[in-house]
Formats: structure tokens, sequence, C-alpha cells
């Protein structure tokens, strides 16, 4: 039942980011440039939840965002997939306690989202390549997300250690070195 | 080790401000110069002021107390007049605005008048940085198709790449997948119209003929070629014309008449 709730809550809170995302972050702007809380949320569930839950939450949400917005389907499933991949091979690796180490993950995966949706891009839609623009924009939406990762952290974390319990129980020895 | 939670809200209440700095910051239109020399200059004016003052009535000291009264008298009748000019000023203003939207209105229909349109509003926008899709709220039941094109009262917005009942997903102009085919309204010279990632008003305009003649200020519109837009949309003006070695490589920048960054309302063309 509480694995259900959790499930059910986990849909909920995508549905609130995506309109979040379209409705308040495209005019709370750094010189013209959205955060991707998309890339934290799925990240999120892969450190927090498992691997396979955040490849499929990731695939999930990405088909659900490509058909209500994008041109074709497919190319956020699959980049959200890596990044929720991304998030379970990190809670192997590091300890979640750390900001600075969520930090950079955060930095990372946002990389890896945006450069793997531009070169999936480039070559379906024939973009022009602009590397210095693309640059910009990469380091401003990394910087973007890292501050709303440290505003919103001491509330994922919370949450995270809920799913935690729930999923992985006694099995977590991490936490306590 | 860890932090105390006293500090870790300090640090969220902290960031919480330097991003509210950042998106004030970087989304005033004016140059961010020219808001703290504001802040400066109403610090240090009134201080000028007074030793402005100051200095006029020491100089000015006789013409000043002689003509007080002339003075006042005059003063009374100027603003009296002023209060008139100001009353008349605000009436032309209100008229001047109607005359505007009316002749807005009036143009609108002129362009268009032989498509047959329907009006919808955007309701979403992409969230990716870098394509520039919006969302709008008319689809298959108002009679919306595939591949119809989406204009706006300025100008040329993009085409619908695909349509659910009550909403269909239009591509603009300015989207980096987006190749329009265009002309020169002046020399009827054709040109490639392409979006560009970092602004949203910008087209880049490539494989331009090396025997066109291309300046600053010429206008864009829609060739026709291609299928999907009628001919004659106008697309905006060139802004910018980048001379490269090569001729074949030059380019040049179009600033668009449609401004994406606030559209609203757009016109889907039927026929």
């Amino acid at each position: 039942m509480k694995k259900f709730l959790i499930n059910l809550l986990l849909v909920v809170i995508f549905i609130i980011i995506y309109l979040l995302q379209i409705n308040v972050f495209s005019y709370l702007t750094i010189s013209r440039i959205m955060p991707n809380l998309l890339v934290i949320y799925v990240l999120f569930i892969g450190l927090f939840y498992s691997k396979t839950a955040g490849v499929t939450y990731g695939i999930v949400f990405g088909l659900l965002t490509d058909l209500f917005i994008g041109r074709k389907v497919g190319i956020s499933a699959i980049m959200l997939g890596i990044v929720g991949l991304i998030g379970g091979v990190f809670d192997k690796n590091f300890s979640k306690e750390s900001r600075m180490t969520i930090m950079l993950m955060v930095v990372v995966s946002t990389i890896v989202y945006e450069i793997g949706s531009y070169m999936i891009g480039h070559f379906i839609y024939d973009y022009i390549w602009e590397i210095i623009p693309f640059i910009k924009i990469l380091l401003i939406e990394s910087l973007y997300n890292v501050i709303i990762t440290i505003i919103f952290y001491p509330l994922m974390q919370k949450f995270g250690y809920k799913i935690e319990e729930e999923y992985k129980g006694n099995k977590i020895l991490t936490r306590y070195f | 080790m860890r932090r105390s939670k006293k500090g870790e809200i300090i640090g969220i209440i902290v960031t919480i401000l330097i991003l509210t700095l950042l998106i004030i910051l970087t989304n005033t239109e004016s140059s961010n110069l020219s808001y703290i020399e504001n802040i400066a200059n109403k610090l240090v004016n009134p201080i000028q002021n007074g030793l402005t003052y100051m200095k006029n009535k020491i100089h000015g000291n006789t013409s000043f107390f002689t003509n007080i009264n002339d003075l006042k008298a005059e003063n009374e009748k100027l603003i009296e007049k002023n209060n008139k000019l100001e009353e008349t000023l605000r009436e032309l203003e209100t008229i001047k605005a109607e005359n505007e939207t009316l002749k807005q209105y009036l143009n609108l229909s002129e362009k268009y008048s032989d498509y047959k349109a329907i009006a919808a509003d955007v309701i979403s926008r992409d969230i990716s940085n870098y394509s520039k899709t919006i969302v709008i709220n008319a689809g298959t039941n108002s009679g919306i198709r595939e591949n119809m094109t989406v204009i706006a009262a300025e100008g040329l917005v993009g085409f619908v790449i695909s349509a659910t009942d009550s909403t269909a997903k239009v591509q603009t102009i300015v989207d980096s997948a987006s190749n329009t085919s265009a002309i020169l309204s002046s020399s009827r010279d054709s040109v490639v119209c392409k979006g560009v990632l970092e602004k949203k008003r910008e087209l880049k305009a490539v494989y331009i003929p090396v025997d066109a003649n291309v300046a600053q200020g010429d206008k864009v519109e829609t060739s026709g070629l291609g299928g999907i837009y009628q001919k004659g949309i106008y697309i905006g003006t060139i802004s910018k014309v980048v001379n490269t070695t090569n001729l074949n490589d030059r380019y040049a920048m179009i600033e668009t008449a449609v401004d994406f960054n606030k559209l609203e309302t757009v016109l889907v063309v039927t026929n």
C-alpha cells in the first residue's frame, strides 16, 4: 500500500514539475535560459529509489513530455532514461550526504542530457552547429539547476530517505559510514 | 561532518536571494549599468542640487530679490496654463492609442483578407532551451490539419507539425530545426532562413546567391517554395549582413517581425 502511494506521489510530483516548467520557469529565466527540473527529478529517483526505477521513470516521463510538447517521440525518453541510469550508478559509488557531490551529480547529468539531446537533434533535424551559444546555454542551465538543487535539497533528501527505507530496507549501510 | 540546521536554512535563503537577483538583473531590458548609475545619481543628486542652488543664490543675489513679485504672478499664470495643456495632452493620448489599435485592426484584415484563418491562443511553450515549438489551443475539431501555416498580426510564425482534437503543435520559424525558404522583397533573391540557438527573435539567412545585393533593412518574405507556406507572408527585416572571404559562405541575420517572447495569439491559415 505504502509502495503504491509512493509511486502515485512520484507521478503527481512529475505533473507538478512539468506544469512549473512550462508556466513558471519559462518566465523565471537567467538571461532567457530555463533550468531543466525533469533532469534533477529523474536523477533524484535514480539516486534514492533504484537504478531500474530511475530508468523506467525516466523513459515514461520522457515519453510523456515528448507527447506533450516534443516534435518526435523518443528523444527525451532516451536521454531521461540515461539520466536515471546515471543516478543509479552514482548511488552505488557516492555518498548522498554531501551537498557538493549532489551538486556535481546534477551538473554531470545536466551536461550529459543536454549534449545528448543536442547531438540527436543535430542528426535528426539538421541543426547548424553553434558551439559557443550551446556551451553558454549549457553552463547557465547547469548553474541554474545547481541553484535549484541547493534550494530544494533538504526536501528531496527527506522524501528520498523515506523511499529508500521502503525499498532498500536494512540493506543500506552507506548512510552510516 | 554535518552542518547545523540553522546554517542550512541561511544557506538556502542566500541561494534564493542570489537566484532572484540573477533573474532580475539578466532580464531587465535596459543595460544593468544604467540601473546602477541611476541609483548612484539618486544618492548624489540632492547634494549637487543643493550646492548649485547655494551658488546661484550667492551669485544672482540682487535679481533674485527684485523680481520676486513679478515672478510670483507669472508663476501662477504659467501653472494655470500648464494644467490646461496637460488636460488636452491626456485627451490626445487616449485618442492616439485608440487610433493606433483601429489602424492595426484595419491593416490586419486588409493584409490577410484572402486567407481563411482560425484564431488560437498559445497555451504552452517548449521546455528545452534548444527547440522553440509552441502548443496552441485549437485542433482538428476546429479544422486544423498538419502543415497548415500559422501567422500572427505582424508576420509568419510557423507551421503545424501535429494536431490532436483540441490542441496543435506548431514549429516556429526560429526553431533550430526550421528551414524556411524566403525571398528578399526588393531584389527577389531567394535565401533560406534557419533558426539560431541564442536569440529568440533572430534568423540566419544562408545560401545567399553570389550576385545578390543584400543590404541592411531589406524586407524578407516567404517564397512559396516547399509547399508549406503561401507566397508573400512577411517574415522580418535584415538586421546585419556578414561578409566572409568566400562569397558563398556569407550570411545575414534577420530580425523577425513577430516577437516570439511575447507571442500570445496566432492565426492558423486554413486554405
